[in-house]
């Protein structure tokens, strides 16, 4: 054993000592890690006048003194200074916590003394794309990629593995292509094949699966920290799910990566950017919103934007440019002003560092899900016929419309007003005279209440309008607050004489208030309308006098809130001239929709249609006219057009009430006015320095020709060929998915820390390759799933692993422990429990009850989801960012705190407790027990050969049976020893179990099933 | 390799495979980095923020400027909370809790605290914590991981990665939470989550009822002699499995399970109380009998330390007394101060307290100033980071101390002050780590828990 250990501990992929030593390769790394920290990117800051991180600044004359030269380690003054005996001297000092092991010192010698060649760092150069190498193993490689891992492997002396067996194959590939193991019939089907081409055929259909897409965005989650509630403290729920339907449809259509990269980086920016573009944005918007009580808004607006940069540096160009944000970066060539001008780019949306407290927080867009959309153009089209029959019967009506204006010129007065989701009308006839009919007069201490209407939250749309004549300049009109103007609730206020709409839930921490630029002069009447989108900002907010738009100033928009927040309430009922209103009003009418701009305008007529039709035409204003056109129409036009003018309210009615249903999605939007950027001091929100505009760090290419300099120029840099990163970046991530670790393991970080590629060239032809196949990911994962280094078998030696932990050579093929999603899902789909559906809201399948209780606030518990939604693919589980599903998270999930791009996987007891008494797997096995029952024959050799089968997609040793058959046997007995014991174990879960079968042998059958289940095999790619 | 040696190595690999893993992990080589005193920590979180004014931090001369509006040369401009920033007055609000001197050293403590005045020779109570987060949330992180936005591992993470596990059969970092009184703000898994470090050094909460671990229990109908024989044939077919593949992983995988089930037993034995002598329960008070509360943890957190737990975190929630704050902070006293003083006696009785830290504190301060209106006996009182108070124990911290101090209103720091980082490095220190040295590389850098700063405040170290 201690010898096993040794060799474990000597193994190093960086192959310098029998070649020469190569800079990149082994000499940066060392540099960076241990001397750039002080004698890097960030020296000046230090006052340090030595910088190791150009080549220059490295062989430069300080002094009499160089640190590097040439050809010589005696006389460079980094050598003497890492080997110097002297304590105080000696480099890396002590209180840095770095040392150099005696192998870094000796190559560091070594390469000065071969001449201490120079290279730029290689992730920064352009990929140069060299024609796979020759190979001395002949009929191995069956594409490109083999020829670079056979030549290593040659040079490293070691063989390749055979081809893995078919079965193993063949789950293999479904694993990594759907996410999903092969069912019994795939399985048969493709054994059953013998003919060439047979494997990638099944490559061809599993490329072309509806699975294919759920399996890839699963890790695209992870990477743009999907989840469906906003974190920080309160975590309440946010809707971007229609931004992983977009995600998920973009992997099944096959979008080339470098749209794919465009629309969710600026599609919103695209010419006539469709819903789909915009939605796509989302993934700038999937990071974390605080909306906890008493945060500074502007602290977190700047944390927003950071982890914008963050992400899409992680993602896209392997950089961690966050390292810029106090200061220059210690290792890259990324300088503290070169962050905020990237920040620049993500930093011009209009948003509120608070963000809502439920729901989605602005921008945000109506994202109807495409039945939806269906469904709003079948609306549509009922809309057109039914105009098409008003225009149809026009001639008839106009006679019938010069008959009946000619009877009401002499008629008792009647008015017109919209009856479209009128909440309530309030005539308010008390006498005084008014302007329909009579009015009510108030002294300030008169108000009248109301429970019938105005019951609105802050989410709600509304529109109120009325007559009022006011003697008073400071005052409210009516409105729904607690005891003062300043109370939870919402009103139309004078302030000086100014209209001041208002939405309160905190004064003034949490509110909006707005303020008209007109005044209104005591003792005139005016009419006045409000109107609210329910959007919760100001811009959501309309008001109009005499039925013209007036001009609000926006005093402040804070809300975030609704009145039903944690139990709170308006402790008053919708009230008319509740603080101080002296004068009169007349026709109050509260409408539960935003009243368009043209029946505004109608309403503030104030003539009665008597009058209006007794005047000559000619003299009728637009308004006046409308009016009577509507009135008409809804009570005195011919029956055919009565009906059909009826059913184009209703269809317009059905409408918004369906419009309403829609979730939204936010999205990225500009500003119409640039916001300015500030390098901040130190990052710190409330220190901003030198102002700066968008730009690119100089190390990297610049803007392609023509591009504009905003966030659709930032992502056309991406995609741009000459871009040194992000097509590298993409496909080494698409090779971790597939081998387990990239061919740069550290995926997030292809900086001078990074670590240097195992496969460098393939690196390089792979990112070339996919560029020039146009960005096209499903012919990439071909490419890697149709390679002989991924058909090998996964089978080792003890010497091969301690040669080759990890398996960076590829010696043989990839073994490792499904993602948690993994585990999951596969052991649905063995069970035959896992819904078929694509899309669509979050579910809750089983949780252990309390969880969120025990750590969050008020007002949100877990509500388990039924039936089918029980069983839907696990990316599909809600994803609370405080506490996140128990078993993701304990089969090594991203928490989805922060942007994820590297694969993490440990082997915990919480995993084995997990795995043999979560319901969801103790329910999974006895379907599957069922299944073996059913399905597998009649004898118990036969049925356990099934189940086998199910849960590892191959057919047991004989060993292995020997196993089960023991395990059966005893379970049989078992259960078999004491009642009730079968009838309780088969009760776990919510589907019950097939009442036909004997609850003994369903239970032991089941018991084996769990046994198959926690099967290393069974939650591993093998 | 022929068959017989294959055999061999095989059981030999394996065997030592199980002794490794099947054992406590060890840790990092190289650490502890020196002698420390303490082996273990017991983390009392007082979840919500106490109010420093009323418990710890005595300002006699307040009373007599009761009402009066906060001096803006105390305040300075500093920040506020997005709830107070808009109000027009911040009237000066005494503690209406008398305070009494306690124990050798003449510790002041408030009249809410009979319990720990018991142990004041015990504590040492540092009155000059500042931290940088304004917010529950935030701060919270920043306590936990160092830094104030989540993604970066917690202390008791960092302790499990560097100094391992010394327990055979438990977790070596255990969260346990309670429900206080008072305003509760909410908490999250990732306050012990392991951030980069592999998730393997996680926190693992203890729950109160059936299953203190998330699905210790076997399935309804399926006892112990069962799960016995499951395990039994489980490592045989992943040792056929092993046999072929010679993946590690197999190996380690029949270790987590046995592991598992030692757990299942090992568990519940260390939640049940019900062997408990009489005389802990009236050691710890009468709420140390109902399984979850914040006095039943603090008898369970004891337990723990027993059975070798490295990190033993516990978080109260309830403290977030914005308004109501006497009638609040006096129920969340009632839950809490007899239990944790108790468990300074406990521990000590035991032969404990001396390799193990405990930590008594919260988030952040509260302000001088009422929250709210002011009235001769309600007030509330706002989030303040720019000083509290907080009390440590054990593990080489010296007993009887108090240390550091602040103006006349407890709103700034007057003496010796110190932050989270320095805590944090001296929690470290005292448990023979250098804050310095522990460290991770992640995204190209090597992190620590103290980020970039941190101090070992060397006069709380005896």
């Amino acid at each position: 054993m201690p010898a096993l250990l040794v060799l474990l501990v000597l193994v190093t992929l960086p192959a310098g000592a029998q070649t020469g030593v190569e800079f990149n390769r082994d000499v940066r790394p060392i540099l960076s890690d241990k001397c750039f920290g002080c004698h890097g990117p960030d020296a000046a800051n230090k006052k340090i006048a030595l910088r190791l991180d150009s080549e220059a600044a490295a062989k430069a004359d300080l002094g009499g003194r160089r640190a590097v030269v040439e050809g010589s380690p005696e006389s460079s003054e980094l050598i003497r200074r890492i080997t110097s005996a002297h304590k105080g001297l000696r480099m890396p000092p002590l209180a840095s916590g770095h040392t150099l092991t005696s192998e870094q010192i000796e190559t560091l010698k070594r390469w000065i003394a071969e001449g201490a060649k120079w290279q730029k760092h290689w992730a920064l150069l352009t990929p140069v794309r060299r024609p796979p190498p020759e190979v001395r193993t002949g009929g191995w490689a069956k594409n490109p990629i083999d020829h670079f891992i056979l030549e290593r492997l040659e040079k490293e002396g070691l063989k390749p593995s055979a081809e893995a067996s078919r079965e193993t194959l063949l789950r293999r590939v479904s694993l990594d292509l759907t996410g999903l193991p092969p069912s019994p019939s795939e399985i048969e089907a493709f054994l059953k094949d013998e003919s060439a081409g047979a494997y990638e055929r099944a490559v061809t259909r599993l490329l072309a699966s509806p699975r294919y897409g759920e399996r890839m965005a699963i890790r695209w989650l992870d990477a743009a920290r999907y989840a469906d509630t906003n974190g920080y403290q309160f975590d309440g729920e946010r809707t971007m799910w229609r931004w992983r339907d977009w995600v998920i449809q973009a992997f099944n259509a096959n979008k080339p990566f470098d749209q794919f990269t465009l629309e969710q980086i600026a599609g919103d920016l695209l010419p006539g950017a469709t819903l789909d573009q915009k939605i796509a944005t989302g993934f700038n918007r999937n990071h974390r919103g605080n909306t906890e009580d008493g945060i500074i808004p502007e602290e977190y607006a700047v944390e927003y934007v950071v982890d914008r940069v963050e992400t899409t540096s992680a993602v896209f160009l392997g950089l961690t440019m966050g390292c810029g944000r106090c200061h220059n970066h210690k290792y890259d060539p990324i300088t503290q002003k070169e962050f905020y001008q990237f920040y620049a780019y993500f930093n011009n949306v209009p948003e509120s560092g608070r963000a809502m407290k439920y729901g989605n927080s602005p921008p945000l867009v109506a994202a109807p899900t495409p039945d939806q959309q269906e469904r709003l153009n079948a609306i549509a089209r009922r809309i057109g016929e039914t105009e098409a029959v008003l225009a149809g019967n026009a001639a008839e009506a106009r006679r019938a419309r010069a008959a009946w204006e000619e009877k009401i010129k002499s008629g008792a007065p009647v008015y017109w007003a919209p009856e479209v989701m009128l909440d309530g009308a309030f005539p308010l006839d008390f006498g005084s005279p008014g302007v329909v009919g009579s009015a009510a007069s108030f002294d300030g201490r008169n108000p009248i209440d109301t429970n019938a209407a105005g019951q609105f939250d802050i989410d709600d749309r509304f529109s109120l309008s009325a007559w009022v004549r006011p003697d008073c300049s400071d005052c409210t009109l009516f409105g729904r607050h607690g005891a003062t103007p300043r109370a939870r609730g919402f009103g139309l206020h004078l302030e000086s004489g100014k209209l001041s709409p208002r939405i309160i839930n905190v004064w003034e921490s949490d509110a909006t208030k707005m303020e008209s630029d007109a005044r209104l002069e005591p003792g005139r009447w005016y009419h006045v309308a409000w109107t609210y989108d329910g959007s919760k900002m100001a811009a959501g907010h309309a008001l109009f006098v005499d039925g013209r738009p007036v001009k609000l100033e926006t005093k402040q928009d804070n809300l975030y809130r609704p009145f039903r927040n944690a139990g709170a309430k308006v402790s008053l009922p919708f009230r008319i001239a509740p603080f101080n209103f002296t004068g009169r009003m007349d026709d109050l009418r509260v409408y539960s929709r935003v009243l368009e701009t043209e029946e505004i305008e109608s309403l503030a007529v104030g003539r009665s249609l008597n009058e209006i039709a007794a005047s000559p035409e000619a003299a009728r204003a637009r308004a006046e006219q409308r009016q009577l056109e509507w009135y008409f129409l809804d009570h005195a036009s011919p029956d055919a057009t009565r009906a059909a003018w009826k059913q184009l309210a209703a269809l317009k009615g059905e409408r918004e009430e369906f419009e309403r249903t829609f979730p939204t999605s936010m999205i990225m939007a500009e500003s119409p006015v640039r916001k300015r950027t500030h390098i901040l001091n130190r990052g710190q929100y409330d220190r901003p320095g030198e102002e700066v505009e968008p730009g690119l760090p100089a190390a990297l290419p610049p803007l392609p020709e023509g591009a504009p300099n905003n966030r659709l120029g930032f992502a056309k840099w991406l995609i741009d060929p000459a871009n040194p990163l992000t097509a590298r970046v993409t496909v080494n991530r698409l090779w971790q998915m597939v081998f387990g670790a990239g061919l740069v393991k550290t995926v997030e970080d292809f900086g001078q820390q990074g670590e240097w590629p195992s496969h460098p060239e393939l690196l390089d032809w792979l990112a070339t390759e996919f560029v020039r196949s146009g960005w096209d990911t499903k012919a990439m994962m071909r490419l890697m799933v149709t390679s002989a280094a991924y058909r090998q078998s996964s089978q080792a030696t003890p010497d091969l692993i301690a040669r080759d932990p990890e398996n960076r050579l590829l010696a043989r093929g990839p073994r490792f422990r499904l993602p948690a999603e993994m585990v999951r899902d596969s052991a649905l789909s063995a069970a035959g429990l896992l819904t078929a559906k694509t899309g669509g809201p979050s579910v809750k399948p089983y949780q252990p009850e309390g969880l969120w209780k025990e750590l969050i606030m008020q007002d949100m518990d877990y509500v388990q989801s039924k039936g089918a939604d029980l069983y839907r693919r696990s990316l599909y589980t809600f994803w609370k960012r405080t506490v996140a599903p128990p078993m993701m998270a304990n089969f090594d999930s991203a928490l989805r705190e922060a942007c994820t791009v590297r694969e993490s996987r440990t082997n915990t007891p919480l995993q084995a407790l997990n795995m043999m008494n979560d319901v969801t797997f103790v329910e999974a096995a006895r379907f599957i027990g069922q299944r073996m029952m059913k399905e597998g024959g009649a004898d118990a050799d036969s049925r356990l050969r099934h189940g086998f089968l199910l849960v590892t997609g191959r057919a047991p040793s004989a060993s292995e049976m020997e196993v089960l058959r023991g395990n059966l046997r005893y379970h049989l007995d078992y259960f078999a020893g004491a009642a009730g014991k079968a009838e309780a174990y088969l009760k776990q879960g919510e589907t019950p179990p097939d009442p036909k079968l004997p609850a003994r042998d369903l239970a032991a059958y089941a018991s084996v099933a769990s046994l198959l289940l926690n099967l290393d095999e069974a939650i591993t790619k093998e | 390799m022929n068959d017989i040696t294959r055999r061999t190595f095989f059981s030999t690999a394996l065997a030592s495979l199980l002794a490794r893993d099947g054992q406590a992990s060890q840790g990092l080589p190289g650490l502890p980095h020196f002698a420390g005193k303490a082996k273990r920590v017991i983390y009392l979180f007082q979840h919500g923020a106490p109010s420093q004014l009323d418990l710890f931090d005595y300002k006699p001369n307040l009373t007599k400027l009761r009402g009066e509006n906060l001096p803006e040369s105390v305040r300075m401009g500093q920040r506020l909370t997005g709830m107070t920033a808009y109000q027009a007055k911040f009237p000066t609000a005494p503690s209406i809790f008398k305070f009494n001197q306690c124990g050798q050293s003449g510790m002041w403590l408030s009249e809410l605290l009979p319990h720990t005045a018991k142990v004041a020779d015990d504590i040492c109570l540092i009155r000059s914590l500042h931290t940088e987060a304004i917010n529950h949330d935030p701060a919270v992180t920043f306590f936990q991981t160092g830094f104030q936005l989540a993604g970066r591992p917690s202390i008791g993470s960092w302790l499990a990665y560097g100094l391992g596990s010394m327990s055979e059969d438990l977790p070596a970092f255990v969260v346990m939470v309670s429900q206080g009184k008072g305003g509760s703000q909410a908490l999250a898994d990732r306050q012990w989550a392991s951030g980069f470090l592999p998730s393997k050094f996680a926190g693992v909460k203890f729950r109160a009822g059936a299953d203190p671990v998330l699905y210790l229990s076997d399935p309804e109908g399926y006892d112990r002699s069962a799960r016995r024989r499951f395990l039994d044939d489980l490592s045989k077919l992943n040792s056929l499995k092993f046999r072929e593949q010679q993946d590690p992983e197999i190996s380690t995988r029949i270790a987590q399970y046995e592991m598992a089930f030692r757990m299942q037993a090992s568990v519940p034995d260390l939640t049940d109380l019900s062997k408990e002598p009489e005389s802990t329960f009236e050691m710890y008070g009468p709420d140390s009998r109902k399984p979850g509360s914040y006095a039943a943890n603090c008898v369970l957190a004891r337990r723990l330390a027993e059975r070798g737990v490295r990190f033993i975190q516990l978080f109260h929630r309830g403290w977030d007394q914005h308004s109501n704050l006497p009638r609040d902070i006096r129920l969340q006293c009632e839950q809490t101060d007899q239990p944790s003083a108790a468990l300074v006696r406990d521990l000590k009785q035991r032969g404990l307290l001396e390799d193990t830290i405990i930590v008594w504190g919260g988030e952040f301060g509260r302000t001088v100033y009422s929250q709210g209106t002011l009235t001769e006996t309600d007030y509330g009182r706002d989030h303040h980071p720019r000083c509290f108070s907080m009390w440590l124990a054990g593990g080489g911290i010296k007993g009887g101390l108090t240390y550091g101090a602040t103006d006349d209103f407890s709103y700034n720091i007057a003496q010796d002050a110190m932050d989270v980082h320095d805590l944090h490095a001296t929690m470290l220190h005292c448990l023979g780590v250098d804050h310095l040295r522990l460290t991770f590389k992640f995204q190209g850098r090597h992190y620590r828990l103290t980020d970039i700063q941190g101090r070992v405040v060397r006069a709380l170290v005896s």
